[in-house]
């Protein structure tokens, strides 16, 4: 397993955790 | 293109496996809708949220390498404990404080280790233990000072 595969939608990120029992980790980074 | 921490194999195994990663962006000229819900004012922010999206971790600012993968082990153990699931809770925090006995999150983990066994058991020792380790080992952290009633607690 290599790179990491972000998502970038929120709500789609949570909507994967309700089923797949996993946390979501959440980066908010500085775009410009 | 991961950098940063985000640039180590074992970050990148870890954070694949255990979490669904998503990133935010933030802008100077207006704060971003994700940014109000979450309550963010700074970056970079990093969240361990559940699938409601109730939080369970939160680190503020730039978080060196060697703690950075404590840091995501930290947020998986304290999603479990507010959970209430504490058998596997403390599983986490044991590997954590193994693993990375001098991250800067080791205190925090062994304090909440206590507390884990404490609930897992109803034996007041854990929390004993964890003063006892966190005064060991971290003597200045607030942790330890966070845990000083636990002196009361006979072994």
């Amino acid at each position: 397993m290599s790179e990491i595969v972000w998502g970038k939608e929120v709500q789609e990120a949570l909507a994967r955790a309700a089923t797949g029992h996993k946390p979501v980790f959440l980066d908010f980074w500085f775009a410009g | 293109m991961n950098t940063g921490p985000y640039s180590e194999k074992k970050v990148q195994d870890y954070l694949q496996e255990e979490f669904i990663p998503v990133k935010s962006e933030c802008f100077w000229d207006k704060r971003s809708e994700a940014m109000k819900q979450f309550g963010v004012s700074w970056t970079p922010t990093l969240l361990v949220l559940d699938a409601t999206g109730r939080e369970h971790h939160r680190v503020v600012g730039f978080v060196p390498s060697d703690d950075f993968l404590a840091h995501l082990k930290l947020g998986k153990a304290k999603v479990l404990f507010d959970r209430f699931r504490f058998a596997e809770a403390i599983k986490e925090f044991t590997a954590l404080i193994e693993e990375h006995p001098t991250a800067g999150v080791a205190p925090e983990a062994i304090f909440f280790l206590g507390v884990a066994e404490y609930w897992n058991s109803h034996d007041p020792k854990g929390l004993r233990r964890a003063l006892d380790t966190l005064v060991a080992r971290f003597p200045q952290s607030e942790w330890t000072r966070r845990a000083a009633p636990y002196g009361q607690i006979p072994l």
